[in-house]
């Protein structure tokens, strides 16, 4: 990761871009364009393959994909010999057991778990429920912290303290406390089939748990422009509130509101991923990425480290890849802003 | 003075509102007395069973009643037992508070001592190859959810080297401080690496802003040094975004590190609130829920009280409004 230059990160939109002209910054950008090519790369990669899943050409990467449990089982069969090898890169990795049989010792760009599943395979399938799940509640929790923030950053006041204390009420339970509360109180009691777990009460849990932290990130953004000289001009030229908001302050945090998008949803990912680590996420058959790290934890201690830190790898380069868009987005707002 | 005495009045509400979202959220998920009922004689219980149950928490009157009789026990502590080891819920809180307590200050403390220093130098030399550097650094640890980063060190330094047990035995500080410290090294590293970058990332944001303001260049000009520009006349103005995050982490890091106490088997408050909720304990999980949400909320107040004092610019705006 030494080759990844972040150089400015969102906040720093707040300080005039004027300085920053010269040569350096015409090699920052040069940089910038690649590592952000990389993170495109990968966020493309793995959205086609987490489409494409089911077609990927490994083995068994899930029983979805079989017509019975009969021909599941069968295919397991064969690759039980298949069971916990390395990465084939891995050399200085030995299997835990001697396959079966003989053969390779080591299979796959991931390895295989203990079921002898493609790793790989499976850290694409995983990654479906973790991408629509934090997107939806990023999109719905961005829109809902936007409009209660900026009100309460801008009008100040009762509705100020009554946003304010909302959010704080919200605040106060701890986040994943929070989102667990909100899994088991939707979900628990309806004691249908276990697999037909829906997506919606975890969507709704994410947002409420991003609505507060968001609501005061842009509270705090409108209020740093609340006093510019700007506002006061567009205010003692006589220009409304709702006007002030949307034409003079909106414009103004939409960078901000744009790396709070990405980082947030990063932060979802990683959220949904906490819950599938605690059992509460998706139902069994479905791999995500939480619990394909959790599961790999078990075998941890043997030095078994692939079948837990792969999916992890995957899950970090993917949020990585988000949160480094978000600050190439931010960057690109801002040079806009300072063209204009 | 007034504005103390409205903080005070806006904390009690925001306590009130917490509990009472939680007993009514409780009360009124789908089936619950069916459920608690079950939770406490475990599953096929009579209809005598469950009749006890249901007298026994008070479940057949209405809301309003439960509620303040709950906050009556809640306030006077007798607060009852737990369903499955039968032990009072105050003990259980007072065995898993110390430990909550130790993992946010060590966290916290290994955050904020990394991330003041290489934010303010990192600030003062803009762009330079340390800047970035920490950048780069922050921004991956950003990246880095805590349920990798502890299996990580797990693998390297109890399984690889085993230089600390795993999973966390723990033991009081006075008891054993070398089992105490191995007990908490690897939960507080996983929990102070996002720390560090979020704070790092904060502190460096704001202080290049201060930095640019007309006193710091009256400062310069006086030939103040640069170390005294740094961290006295620089450092105070930019620390407001530090301290909100500090603060709210405070509260969130008390039950939130559910997946870290999990991972290494400490038995912290987040711990006990979840294994409550999976448990169907209702009275424990509003008990828990009200203590956290009281520490968070007191916390916060302390944020606001001490805000006048790192910027005074706060202080006169409210004493004109």
């Amino acid at each position: 990761m030494s080759d990844i230059e972040i150089v400015e990160d969102d906040v720093s939109l707040i300080v005039p871009i004027i300085d920053e002209a010269g040569s350096p910054k015409v090699r920052v950008r040069r940089r910038g364009r690649v590592t952000k090519w990389l993170a495109i790369g990968w966020l493309t990669f793995i959205v086609v393959s987490a489409i494409g899943a089911n077609s990927l050409p490994y083995i068994n990467h899930s029983c979805d994909q079989f017509e019975s449990k009969l021909d599941c089982s069968t295919a397991l069969n064969g690759s039980l010999k298949k069971i916990e090898l390395p990465p084939t890169w891995a050399f200085f990795a030995d299997p835990p057991k001697e396959p079966v049989g003989g053969g390779a010792t080591h299979v796959g760009i991931m390895g295989t778990d203990r079921n002898g599943y493609d790793i790989f395979a499976r850290a694409m399938l995983g990654a479906r429920p973790s991408l629509t799940i934090a997107g939806l509640a990023i999109t719905f929790g961005l829109a809902i912290a936007t409009i209660l923030g900026m009100i309460a950053g801008y009008f100040r006041g009762w509705v100020d303290v009554l946003i304010e204390n909302i959010t704080n009420v919200l605040l106060a339970f701890p986040a994943l406390l929070l989102v667990i509360f909100c899994v088991t109180f939707f979900t628990d009691n309806t004691q249908s089939a276990a697999s037909a777990r829906p997506l919606w009460p975890i969507i709704l849990a994410l947002v409420i748990v991003s609505i507060p932290p968001l609501t005061r990130l842009v509270r705090a953004n409108t209020i740093s422009y609340a006093q510019r000289d700007f506002v006061v001009a567009a205010r003692s030229l006589g220009a409304k509130g709702s006007r002030i908001m949307f034409k003079e302050i909106l414009p103004n945090i939409v960078p901000a509101l744009v790396s709070f998008a990405l980082t947030g949803l990063a932060l979802l990912i990683v959220a949904e991923g906490a819950l599938a680590f605690l059992g509460l996420s998706v139902e069994a058959p479905t791999p995500t990425w939480g619990k394909m790290i959790s599961a790999g934890t078990e075998r941890l201690r043997n030095d078994v480290w692939w079948i837990s830190l792969m999916p992890a790898l995957t899950m970090f380069l993917t949020v990585l890849s988000i949160n480094l868009l978000g600050d190439v987005l931010s960057q690109r707002f801002n040079t806009r802003e300072a063209i204009a | 003075m007034r504005y103390v005495l409205r903080r005070l009045a806006q904390t009690i509400l925001v306590v009130v509102l917490v509990t009472l979202l939680t007993s009514a959220a409780l009360r009124f998920m789908p089936n619950a007395t069916e459920v608690l009922v079950a939770a406490k004689t475990g599953p096929g219980a009579t209809k005598e069973q469950a009749e006890a149950v249901i007298k026994d928490l008070g479940l057949d009157k209405p809301f309003y009643v439960q509620y303040f009789s709950w906050m009556k026990d809640f306030v006077t502590g007798e607060w009852g037992n737990t369903f499955q080891t039968n032990q009072t819920i105050a003990s259980e809180v007072k065995r898993a508070l110390p430990i909550s307590v130790f993992l946010m200050i060590y966290g916290q403390l290994l955050a904020l001592s990394a991330a003041v220093p290489v934010a303010v130098w990192s600030a003062y030399r803009q762009n330079s190859r340390f800047d970035r550097m920490s950048a780069t650094t922050a921004f991956g640890m950003l990246s880095l959810p805590n349920y990798i980063v502890a299996p990580v060190l797990m693998l390297l330094f109890s399984v690889q080297r085993r230089w600390v047990p795993y999973p966390s035995i723990y033991s009081g500080l006075w008891d054993d401080p070398v089992a105490h410290l191995k007990a908490f090294v690897l939960p507080s590293i996983t929990i102070a690496l996002p720390l560090f970058a979020g704070y790092m990332r904060l502190l460096r944001a704001d202080m290049i802003g201060t930095l640019q303001s007309e006193f710091i260049t009256t400062a310069r000009a006086k030939g103040v040094s640069t170390r005294n520009i740094l961290f006295r006349h620089a450092l105070r103005p930019s620390l407001f975004s530090l301290v909100t995050a500090t603060a709210v982490n405070v509260g969130a890091l008390m039950g939130g590190v559910v997946i870290v106490e999990q991972f290494f088997l400490l038995n912290g408050m987040g711990r006990l609130t979840v294994e409550s909720i999976f448990r169907r304990e209702f009275p424990t999980v509003q008990y828990c829920v009200a203590i956290l949400a009281l520490i968070y909320v007191s916390i916060n107040l302390f944020v606001d009280m001490i805000y006048a004092w790192i910027d005074p610019r706060v202080r006169a705006g409210r004493a004109l409004g």
